[in-house]
Parts: structure tokens; C-alpha cells; sequence
């Protein structure tokens, strides 16, 4: 047994403002690991895991707070919290997926404090979120002291808890499309509602036309070391008529086309499974 | 470890710390402020037991670095909510229903149940589950919780239009 964690010992700068965060990251002797709600950050210390030198505390920062919904978009802060997500009205009729990934993080404590850009930024492949960004097709912006710049939210999960944001960039928030007229869903499981990290879930945004998919985006959590679209099962189903039969052709295909592992929370055989009654799931409910 | 300054409304009254920045809201109250209604289950943000109540909101303290908290936050702990008419009316439905055995997980039930119900004053039995789900109670099998705010909530709607 390592002695416990004392936190008193953690050196945490506040800056007041996006700019003051981008220039402590911009320089390497003074740049440190991003403290938002620390709902991940805070449990991995007191487990044992030794604490970064310097933290850079971005909670509250209002350039990070901020939501604006716009014709086509809705451009969501990285510091918006799941709590605000979860009960947030104008954003739901745009992104509903997104609002019940929110909405199943943790329970009411956690939603309080997580941040969508903790939850995108620790790069978990269990993150509820992630399959909900990945399905609208949106973009993620990173600040840094030189610029803005953004990333498809699809190249944005590198690897196992990998991102493509540098090590002074710091996520400002989300630029996702609306839904417009298609249907979206999602669906997590997990050993309880509450508290408990998904052995699996799905995203989907699906636009159906007279009978027809118009075009279908369907995105899994913990089935790979990165949150995936699943690509082929999208190009399948893109301008095929609804019925019973493509929807079981579509539920083998994607049994077929991913590769989970197995680890605590669930077995291989189980997510490769769930894979495809997920997908089903997807395309039962698009009325 | 350098310490900082902050003023909260702590429980209704102005109050001016000094602590290191990353000390745990939970040793806060616990250690420098006696408040030791919140508990330390976990330690993790998993259990619920050390809940209090960050600008109406509950949230668990032992995953807060006390820095965090800006100037003028408002906090509640059920030292706080005891003063409160909602927090004596669940306090008593509580006791009523029989919904404590051992204790340790009630100072966070009921804040989680008065967040609720200011917010909520008619709560079906799922939302009472919803908002509980993050406190974990290894007594009493949830039952009598539920029941306990179900009735709480009754006699607020009952005796007044604002619970406070
Ligand atoms: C009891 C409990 C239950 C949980 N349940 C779930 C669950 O059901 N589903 C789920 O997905 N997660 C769950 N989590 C994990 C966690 O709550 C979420 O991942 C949350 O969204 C993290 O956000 P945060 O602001 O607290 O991140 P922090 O802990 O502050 O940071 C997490 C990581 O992101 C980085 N970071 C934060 N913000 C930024 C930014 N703007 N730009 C760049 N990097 C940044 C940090 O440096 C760190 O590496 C749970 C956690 C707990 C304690
Ligand atoms: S002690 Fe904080 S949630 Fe368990
Ligand atoms: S009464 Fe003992 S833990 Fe709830």
C-alpha cells in the first residue's frame, strides 16, 4: 500500500482567462496538466497514480462556457458540463444523443462537475459522449497561444486514450451540424443506470425519406482502443428501403465488422453481440 | 503547496478561508471546519456520502479541490440544510418511514432529495431514483428512502408554495 494522496500538495494555477491558459501551455517551463471538473483527474490520484507537477485549472473559464445554437450548428463550450447538457432544452431538439450521453454520465454528482472536453480530452474509450460527437459529423476547436484551429471530430481519437490535440492546445469547444430532419439515439450498457462505466454503447443519426435511409452515422463506445464509426455498415445501409431484412443484414455486419476485447466490465463475445442488437436497436427506432 | 483565499456562503453566512489549493473541499469541511456531516465513503465520487450542495447543485467533495470553488459559491452541507424548513420536514419523513439504519449515507441522501426537491416539488418515484442514484446506501435497500421523500414532499406541497 502506497501512503495516501495528499492533495494539499497539488500546485494548481488559476488563470482568468483562455489567454492566460493558452500562455502558461504555450511554454514548456510553465505549462501543466488541464484540471477541468476533475471527475477523471481527482479518481486517478487517489488510486494511486503520482500528480503532474503543475495544474492549470480551466474550470469555470467563461470562453469555455459558452453554448450558441445558429442555423446549422450548435457550437458547445468545452467547459459546458454534463449537468447543463442534460438540461439544457435548445440544445436537445438539435443533438438529443449527445444530451442522453450527458445525461447517463456518473449520476447527478458527477454531471455537476464533468465537462464535455474532460470526457472528449481523456480519450476513454468507454466515454459516453464520444459516440454522440462522432455521429454529428462535427468539429472539435483547440486553442493554442498561436491560433485557433479545428479538427473533424472523426480523426480526432488518435489511440487508446490518445487525441490529435497537441500538448499546448487546449479544447474550446464543439462546432456540431444539427440533425435536422434525421433521427438520433442512444443507447448505453452497463452493469447499472447509474455509476457504471458502458461495456458498450451506440450513437446513430439516421435520415430516413419515404421508406429510405438516406444517409446513416452510427458510432460505438468500448468496442475498440478509440471510439468508431462504423463506416461499413453506414455505406450498406446509405440509399437501401427499411425493411426487416436489411436491418438483419445491417446487425451481422456489424457483428462482423468490429473487434472488441475483453476486460473487466465484459467479454469480447458479449460486446461483439451487443454490436449488432445496437444497431438494430438504431434502425427499430428511427419514427 | 501555496495557499489561497476564498469567500463562500457557507450554509447562509460569509465565510473567508485560508487553505492550500488543492486541499479537498471534504478535508475542508471535515478537518479545518468541524463539518463533519459529510462523509468519506470512497474517496472516489462513487458512494455519494460526501455530497453537498455547490450553488444548489450536489456534487461530491471529495473529488474538489477546494481552489476551484470561486469567490461568492454558495454551499450547503446538511449542517446547513438542518436550518432550512424542506431540510427539518425530510429530516423528520426520514425518521418517520424508518428510512436510516446505520446513518452514514443520509446527510447525502438528503441533500440529494432537497436539491431535488426545490427543484422538483412533485418527483415521481423515477426521478427520486434518478436523483438518488448517486448515493449508495448499504443499510437500507432504498425502499423506505424513497418513501421518506415521497412523503416529504407531500407535506412541502401541503404547508407551502416555496420550500425553503
Ligand atoms: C463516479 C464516477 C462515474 C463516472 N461515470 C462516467 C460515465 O458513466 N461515463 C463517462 O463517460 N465518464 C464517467 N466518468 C468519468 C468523468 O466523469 C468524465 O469523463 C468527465 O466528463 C470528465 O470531465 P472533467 O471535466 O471532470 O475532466 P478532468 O478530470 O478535469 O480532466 C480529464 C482529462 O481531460 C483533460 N482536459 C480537461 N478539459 C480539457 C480541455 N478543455 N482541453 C484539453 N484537455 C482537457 C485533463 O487534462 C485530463 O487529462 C465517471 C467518473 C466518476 C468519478
Ligand atoms: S466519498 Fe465522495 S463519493 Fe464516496
Ligand atoms: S443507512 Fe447505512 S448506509 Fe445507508
Amino acid at each position: 500500500m502506497s501512503p495516501p494522496m495528499n492533495f494539499d500538495l497539488l500546485n494548481i494555477r488559476f488563470p482568468k482567462t483562455l489567454d492566460e491558459a493558452v500562455a502558461f501551455q504555450a511554454d514548456e517551463r510553465t505549462r501543466g496538466r488541464l484540471l477541468a471538473g476533475g471527475t477523471d483527474l481527482m479518481v486517478q490520484w487517489a488510486a494511486g497514480a503520482p500528480p503532474p507537477q503543475r495544474l492549470i485549472s480551466i474550470w469555470g473559464l467563461p470562453e469555455l462556457s459558452a453554448i450558441r445554437v445558429s442555423k446549422e450548428m450548435v457550437e458547445i463550450g468545452a467547459g459546458v458540463t454534463h449537468a447543463f447538457l442534460r438540461d439544457c432544452t435548445d440544445i436537445r431538439a438539435h443533438v438529443p444523443a449527445l444530451v442522453a450521453a450527458a445525461a447517463s454520465v456518473g449520476a447527478t454528482q458527477i454531471q455537476a462537475r464533468g465537462t464535455l472536453g474532460g470526457n472528449a480530452a481523456n480519450a476513454s474509450p468507454a466515454g459516453d459522449t464520444a459516440p454522440a460527437l462522432l455521429v454529428t459529423d462535427g468539429m472539435v476547436m483547440l486553442a493554442s497561444a498561436q491560433r485557433f484551429r479545428t479538427v473533424p471530430l472523426t480523426a480526432f481519437w488518435t489511440g487508446y486514450r490518445q487525441t490529435a490535440a497537441q500538448p499546448d492546445e487546449i479544447i474550446a469547444a464543439f462546432l456540431l451540424p444539427k440533425k435536422g430532419r434525421s433521427v438520433e439515439r442512444f443507447r448505453k450498457i452497463g452493469t447499472r443506470k447509474a455509476q457504471a462505466i458502458s461495456k458498450i454503447m451506440a450513437a446513430s443519426r439516421i435520415r430516413l425519406h419515404g421508406g429510405t435511409i438516406e444517409s446513416a452515422a452510427i458510432a460505438l463506445g468500448s468496442v475498440a482502443a478509440t471510439p468508431i464509426r462504423l463506416g461499413k455498415v453506414e455505406a450498406f445501409l446509405a440509399g437501401k428501403k427499411l425493411s426487416r431484412r436489411l436491418v438483419e443484414e445491417a446487425e451481422a455486419l456489424a457483428q462482423a465488422s468490429v473487434a472488441p476485447i475483453a476486460d473487466i466490465r465484459s467479454s469480447a463475445e458479449y460486446r461483439r453481440w451487443t454490436a449488432g442488437r445496437l444497431v438494430r436497436d438504431a434502425l427499430e427506432n428511427l419514427q | 503547496m501555496k495557499s489561497i483565499e476564498r469567500t463562500w456562503k457557507l450554509n447562509g453566512t460569509a465565510t473567508t478561508l485560508r487553505f492550500p489549493a488543492g486541499r479537498r473541499l471534504l478535508d475542508l469541511l471535515r478537518e479545518d471546519l468541524a463539518l463533519t456531516g459529510a462523509k468519506e465513503g470512497c474517496g472516489e465520487g462513487e458512494c455519494g456520502a460526501c455530497t453537498v450542495l455547490i450553488d444548489n447543485d450536489p456534487a461530491v467533495s471529495c473529488l474538489i479541490p477546494a481552489g476551484q470553488l470561486p469567490d461568492g459559491t454558495t454551499l450547503l452541507t446538511i449542517e446547513g440544510v438542518e436550518k432550512k424548513r424542506a431540510g427539518r420536514v425530510l429530516q423528520k419523513a426520514f425518521m418517520e418511514t424508518g428510512a436510516v439504519q446505520c446513518g452514514f449515507c443520509i446527510p447525502g441522501m438528503v441533500l440529494a432529495a432537497y436539491a431535488l426537491l426545490q427543484r422538483n416539488p412533485k418527483p415521481s418515484t423515477a426521478a427520486i431514483r434518478t436523483a438518488l442514484a448517486g448515493n449508495l446506501c448499504r443499510c437500507t435497500g432504498y425502499v423506505k428512502i424513497i418513501a421518506a421523500v415521497k412523503l416529504a414532499a407531500a407535506r412541502l406541497r401541503k404547508t407551502s408554495s416555496t420550500p425553503g
